[in-house]
């Protein structure tokens, strides 16, 4: 995270602005399919990202002094969903580590105190209550053992934004009669304030989780949401434990004991950019998610999949935009002729679903954890 | 006291669509020329979403004497859309993307300045049709790149002329039609409406105003097509093979390239043992309807068996890579890019007949090295035109470069110093981009033509509005 200047400048300098970033592989279908929602959404160069790297370069090189309301724009509406280097790197195999550099860029200028208020205020809620929402209830969650080797680290946004999805998980183990532990003070990982460039802010929520988990003595830490994850594997010293996203726990078991009762239901399997592209795991929820449902494939996936548009602070802050993009997604999975759009994170079903409602076509929204649930309830036997 | 220019911008394309924030004009303020044309910020980003509101911005800035630098998409521009003075104002014309027609039966579309090679194509091949590609990615804009030159290669058949008429507003809010487009609704025809008013006011260092609809030709797709790689250990042995494909018109693109650059792109891997081909593979491409196709087939063949040629034979996924290349877009290719991770390339493009190539190459290489260019990075390739009079030929002197490197930059500009005088003594026809830097020693050697060219560009734009300081 800290900034590697000659680095970030030689990456920048390696950019031809060929903006083939900004669009999904032409060849062979020959569709052009756009890639980057801040770009699209946005329309001025500096919301793709040469123009991002742009600003960024005259910033280290002291041209640009003071944050102005377009520069506070172009680097925080922007989901840093990392689709841009995907693209790239298929195509010319150029450093340029783009989702690194601007989450460097945005730790850079966050020193500066160039940060948005609805980011500031995340920070406070956090502070204060441990949580990136500023509940001051708590989740009701119990150990089933607490020697267990299995911890469920639940996260923000399924403990109070869309629970259904650790209802759904603790669920699942109880059906399988997996004994786990869940932290009795679980604090925010810290994503959030990683992604936005407030990264000393997290230093005290990452020592208190490595502590708690330290004292469990678990072995394998089981996560619902790729954010939370994709923080523990980047941003947290090792443990010494197993880190494991709930699709990769049950993909591991499937054909071995644990039985899933297929629905004729046609869904789109929507990958969430930290669980595909920040962690490369594509093919476990697939796997998963193809024994309870039928999935339908869409024109956009794995890693050039469009993002959500919740990510990198983009919900708190501009959520008109984070709505547009899960709109898009929205007709994206009707077009491949899906009845539901299914995702494998609490951040990316929020928002597809607050869409999904705002629009009211019909698409249903769900977690594979949800399906897998509802999948075990008809299932036969499920002892491990 | 009158409005402010932000403001009156603002009030003709909405508040959303005009900005003088530091931030966003820095985002304009370089493309991929930096190591020659220095970045510079508009004062003002501008995005017009009609004819009318492009009308009124012109207005405005000519009233104002201010500055104008037309933009699509900002791709592959050799600093032609990066301001010369302060104050100026970008006009990005990205929110006019519409593809206003595609005539089948015409074999032509019409697009607005937003739309580029892969949102046209993507329309296009459902009527069989593609329009001519650059060697440019498909993210670059048809209108604009037409407008520039209007000839390509990727398609040796396409030969050159591939637009045919445009509407272009003025810096005084005048509306100019060109070709046929000027007499009717029928935008379908280039000449008889006095001069070729479409040819004059293209390949200007700047734009003579800005162009808002423009209709080019489209060509046909083929089921049929076949490839062949086939090496050679120099540039002059396949001059003849490509000589006789060109005379009797047997192939659809023809490219000759060195086996370290554009052969990786055309092939579309950087994981082959290329270094173990030939220097150079002469890539063809052969398309036509059942009967012609199998014909050409066949002569071609023959010209193989005569060329002192290697027929290579390469993995099959190569040859689907180079068709879609060239007959559908250039998006693997741009790999090229990336070649050994360096993220730069510089080229001198320019046309000039196939005999003259193999002094061209030794040019190149020869000055690369005298200003300490390693000959590993330095590259080659050439495309023979349709109809081939005059022997008309693409060339492309090419250098693959760290972009994070300044000393190789200098080297750089030490190169051009020297080639475009080296190439200009051995004979050319013309350049392919009229780009600061080359474009000057050119018009030291034109003439009394470089007078009327001032005096013309005067004519319609007197206050200067047009890019101004691009060249007079």
């Amino acid at each position: 995270m800290e900034l590697d200047r000659e680095k970030a400048l030689s990456a920048i300098y390696h950019c031809v602005k060929c903006k083939l970033c900004s669009i999904a592989s032409f060849h062979p279908g020959d569709e052009w399919l756009p890639l980057c929602p801040s770009g699209q959404y946005y329309g001025y160069q500096a919301f793709y990202a040469p123009g991002k790297m742009e600003i960024f370069r005259a910033i280290l090189e002291g041209e640009i002094t003071e944050p102005s309301e377009g520069l506070l724009n172009a680097i925080y509406a922007c989901t840093v969903c990392g689709a841009c280097y995907e693209k790239c790197k298929q195509i010319t195999n150029v450093e340029l580590g783009a989702p690194e550099l601007f989450e460097a860029m945005r730790h850079e200028i966050a020193t500066k105190g160039w940060i948005l208020n609805e980011h500031r205020g995340i920070a406070a809620k956090i502070k204060e209550t441990r949580n990136a929402y500023g509940e001051k209830y708590k989740y009701d969650a119990k150990s089933t053992d607490s020697n267990a080797d299995v911890l469920y680290y639940i996260g923000c946004t399924a403990r109070y934004r869309v629970p259904e999805i650790a209802d759904a998980m603790l669920a699942i183990f109880n059906k399988l009669g997996i004994k786990y532990q869940v932290m009795d003070e679980e604090w925010c990982c810290g994503s959030v304030l990683f992604r936005t460039g407030q990264v000393e802010a997290a230093e005290e929520l990452v020592a208190h989780n490595v502590e708690e988990i330290k004292k469990s003595g678990a072995k394998t830490v089981v996560f619902t949401c790729p954010g939370c994850m994709k923080t523990f594997k980047n941003n947290y010293p090792d443990m010494g434990v197993e880190l494991v996203h709930a699709t990769e726990f049950l993909a591991r078991r499937l054909g071995n004991g644990m039985n899933l009762n297929k629905d004729d239901m046609k869904v789109a399997y929507h990958d969430p950019c930290h669980l595909g592209r920040d962690l490369g795991i594509y093919d476990e929820p697939r796997a998963v998610l193809s024994e309870v449902a039928e999935i339908k494939p869409m024109k956009r996936e794995r890693e050039q999949a469009w993002c959500c548009g919740s990510g990198g602070g983009v919900k708190s802050a501009y959520d008109g935009f984070a709505l547009w993009c899960a709109t898009e997604r929205l007709k994206e999975a009707r077009e491949a002729g899906a009845e539901a759009l299914v995702s494998a994170c609490p951040f990316c079903k929020r928002n597809l679903r607050e869409a999904a409602e705002k629009e009211g076509k019909g698409t249903r929204v769900y977690d594979v954890v949800e399906l897998v649930n509802k999948g075990l309830a008809a299932g036969k036997s499920n002892n491990f | 006291m009158g409005m402010r220019l932000i403001e009156e911008l603002r009030a003709i394309v909405g508040e959303e669509n005009a900005t003088d924030d530091i931030a966003i004009c820095t985002s304009y303020s370089r493309d991929q020329h930096w190591h020659f044309v220095p970045a510079k910020n508009p004062a003002y980003v501008v995005r017009p979403g009609s004819k009318e509101e492009v009308r009124q911005v012109l207005m405005l800035a000519n009233r104002e004497k201010i500055p104008v630098i037309p933009y699509s998409t900002g791709i592959n521009v050799r600093g032609l859309t990066i301001p010369v003075h302060d104050g100026s104002i970008l006009l990005d014309l990205g929110r006019m993307n519409r593809i206003i027609e595609i005539n089948p039966e015409m074999k032509t579309a019409t697009v607005e300045p937003g739309v580029t090679f892969g949102m046209l194509f993507e329309q296009t091949r459902k009527y069989k049709l593609r329009p001519a590609f650059p060697d440019a990615p498909l993210t670059v804009s048809v209108l604009v790149n037409y407008y520039l030159r209007g000839i390509y290669q990727t398609a040796a058949t396409d030969g050159h002329d591939h637009t045919i008429s445009y509407e272009m507003i003025l810096p005084n809010g005048e509306t100019i039609k060109t070709g046929s487009r000027a007499l009717s609704n029928m935008p379908y025809f280039r000449y008889g409406v006095g001069p070729d008013f479409t040819g004059i006011f293209c390949a200007h260092p700047g734009t003579c105003g800005v162009v808002t609809e423009l209709t080019a030709k489209l060509y046909r797709l083929y089921d049929n097509r076949k490839t062949y790689f086939i090496g050679f250990d120099d540039v002059s042995t396949p001059q003849k093979f490509i000589y006789n494909l060109m005379y009797d018109e047997l192939a659809a693109s023809i490219r000759l390239v060195d086996n370290q650059s554009w052969l990786k792109g055309i092939c579309g891997t950087f994981d082959y043992p290329y270094e173990e081909l030939p220097k150079f593979v002469l890539c063809v491409l052969i398309e036509g309807i059942d009967g012609i196709f199998e014909a050409k087939d066949k002569l071609v063949r023959a010209y193989i068996k005569e060329s002192h040629g290697k027929v290579l034979e390469l993995p099959h996924e190569f040859a689907t890579t180079f068709k879609h290349e060239s007959l559908g877009g250039a998006e693997k290719s741009c790999m090229v890019f990336g070649l050994e991770g360096k993220g730069n390339y510089h080229c001198i493009g320019f046309y000039g007949p196939l005999k003259l190539a193999a002094r061209y190459y030794e040019a190149h290489e020869k000055t690369a090295l005298e200003v300490g260019i390693p000959a590993n990075n330095i590259h080659f390739y050439l495309d023979p035109i349709s109809s081939f009079h005059g022997q008309l030929c693409y060339f492309e002197l090419d250098i693959f470069y760290d972009g994070s490197d300044p000393e190789f930059g200098a080297k750089l500009r030490s190169y051009n110093d020297k080639q475009f005088h080296k190439l200009l003594d051995i004979g050319i026809y013309g350049w392919f981009r009229p780009y600061a830097g080359i474009i000057e020693p050119t018009v030291e050697r034109i003439g009394y033509l470089s007078e009327v060219w001032k005096k013309f560009l005067r004519v319609i734009d007197p206050n200067g509005i047009m890019n101004r300081g691009k060249l007079f």
